[in-house]
């Protein structure tokens, strides 16, 4: 190819620039499709501006203070308290269900067969049911919290 | 002139291509907002949720237990990033029956939640519940962060339940200066009350994060960066995302809690080094951990700086200390993390 061909094939200066106009253009129109089709997309513009990348969620703000009276505030504070300590008691059910499972080697029991349910359950403290027959350890006794009587 | 406007086409050119870069990242998603690898959750308390890592045929793995513990003034799945970018999912692949807990995001009531209630209620229940379903009576721990920090009082005050612990960049010398304490002692953690708490906003939070480097993590430079950055291959850009949008998702913290991880952990108390830390009445006394001990640090960690992490050995003095290159977030699930999983997953061995 000779020198002149080359510089025929490639573009001029203006034609680069031209071209740059109608990719401006192109990048242009997809920012405002994506910003009118997309809801979620002008939250992204916002964190990029921000310095944050937040995938899906908007920027963290302060929320807005509540405008409440002091009484409310300590209505509100005394049912937080309680709330929590509701969760405090919460955490030691569930020890305490944690040490029933330990005591009874949390092994599943099985019950006597019947009709309806002959599937091993997991027996669990419960004062309306019949309790459920103990099992027998390696060496034959009983694995109950009563000791054995001779009948 | 014709050179002027060949330099002006080519900036032209440039921006251009950076802004429909931007548009590529900012479509595209960033974490996923949970883990990665499929799990099941065995255990919830308050907003706890003690997940299971299970096979690619969705059943639990058998194993040596390993429970991840996260700090809780952030995302869990930063240790369950992604598919290929998973601490978590690499352990387990290894072997491992692996948990994580995910603190979740703490409502108003939650800001009265103290240390005793992280440690002795939220973290010792975790482990019990681990050893219960995998019937093993010691675990393997690997705390992140603050979750490190959580893991090694709570290893203090139990050491007969951990098998080895792992502690990632978790902080131990609050003298040292720089990180996440300092910035936070600054714009006025010491203010925070231990008896009328309330739920630091999430906000507050990322503007610490933000102050631990102007320039680079403060919003211009941040800003900056993100353009700068737009040079970048695509691939590149989307773990830019989504390591930069775990980062910025912070959630509130419990006034309460922060208030005295400051006054027991902060400048100027150092109580873990001082050998004074108790959790609610319970003294700590490290000489307790006697279990293999891994620790962590970041060179270039801007939260917690790689001399306050490497104090562990003035505490714990056959730990196994590495000081790996990277920072805070890099270590764990960054490009170079690798070495770390690796070096975690041997020690978890016991090679």
């Amino acid at each position: 190819m000779s020198e002149s061909d080359a510089s025929k094939s490639e573009p001029t200066l203006v034609e680069r620039w031209l071209q740059d106009q109608q990719q401006w253009q192109r990048t242009l129109f997809t920012y405002l499709d994506s910003m009118m089709k997309n809801d979620e997309f002008l939250m992204h513009m916002g964190n990029a501006m921000r310095g944050s990348l937040l995938a899906g969620k908007p920027y963290p703000t302060t929320p807005p203070q509540a405008a409440t009276s002091t009484e409310d505030a300590a209505t509100a504070d005394r049912l937080d308290k309680v709330l929590f300590a509701l969760h405090q008691l919460q955490g030691q059910m569930q020890d305490v269900l944690m040490t029933l499972d330990e005591i009874r080697g949390a092994r599943p029991i099985r019950l006597k067969p019947d009709s309806t349910n002959a599937k091993a359950i997991r027996l669990k403290p419960d004062s309306t049911k019949k309790p459920a027959r103990a099992t027998r350890t390696a060496s034959g006794a009983r694995k109950t919290g009563k000791r054995r009587t001779r009948s | 002139m014709e050179r002027e406007l060949e330099a002006m086409l080519a900036r032209s050119e440039q921006t251009r291509a950076r802004l429909d870069r931007l548009h590529d990242v900012l479509t595209s998603g960033g974490h996923y907002g949970t883990g990665a690898t499929p799990a099941t959750v065995v255990y919830q308390e308050n907003k706890l949720r003690l997940l299971r890592l299970l096979d690619e045929s969705g059943q639990p793995r058998s194993g040596p237990a390993v429970l991840f513990v996260p700090a809780p003034v952030s995302r869990y799945f930063v240790l369950d990033l992604l598919p290929d970018r998973s601490f978590a999912g690499h352990v387990a692949k290894a072997g491992f029956d692996v948990f994580i807990i995910d603190f979740g995001a703490p409502g108003e009531e939650d800001r009265f939640a103290d240390l005793e209630y992280y440690v002795e209620g939220l973290l010792r229940r975790s482990v019990r519940k681990v050893s219960a379903i995998t019937t093993q009576p010691a675990i393997n721990i690997v705390g992140y962060c603050l979750g490190g920090t959580l893991s090694l009082l709570y290893t203090a005050l139990h050491p007969a339940t951990v098998t080895r612990l792992v502690l990632l960049t978790t902080m131990i010398d609050g003298d040292v200066k720089g990180g996440i304490a300092w910035v936070a002692h600054q714009m006025g953690l010491a203010g925070e009350s231990y008896d009328d708490p309330r739920l630091v906003p999430a906000v507050e939070i990322k503007g610490w994060f933000e102050m631990l480097a102007p320039g680079s993590n403060s919003l211009i430079g941040r800003v900056n960066d993100l353009w700068e950055r737009l040079d970048e291959p695509a691939d590149r850009l989307r773990d830019v995302r989504t390591m930069a949008t775990w980062v910025d998702d912070v959630v509130p913290a419990p006034g309460r809690l922060l208030a005295e991880l400051y006054h027991q952990f902060g400048p100027g108390r150092n109580r873990l080094m001082a050998r004074t830390a108790t959790v609610g009445t319970r003294p700590i006394d490290c000489a307790a951990i006697t279990m293999p001990v891994l620790s962590a640090s970041a060179a270039k960690d801007l939260i917690a700086p790689a001399d306050g992490v490497d104090a562990i050995r003035s505490l714990v003095r056959h730990a196994e200390v590495m000081r790996l290159a990277g920072g805070h977030v890099g270590i764990v699930a960054g490009r170079t993390a690798l070495a770390l999983w690796q070096r975690t997953v041997e020690f978890l061995k016991g090679t």
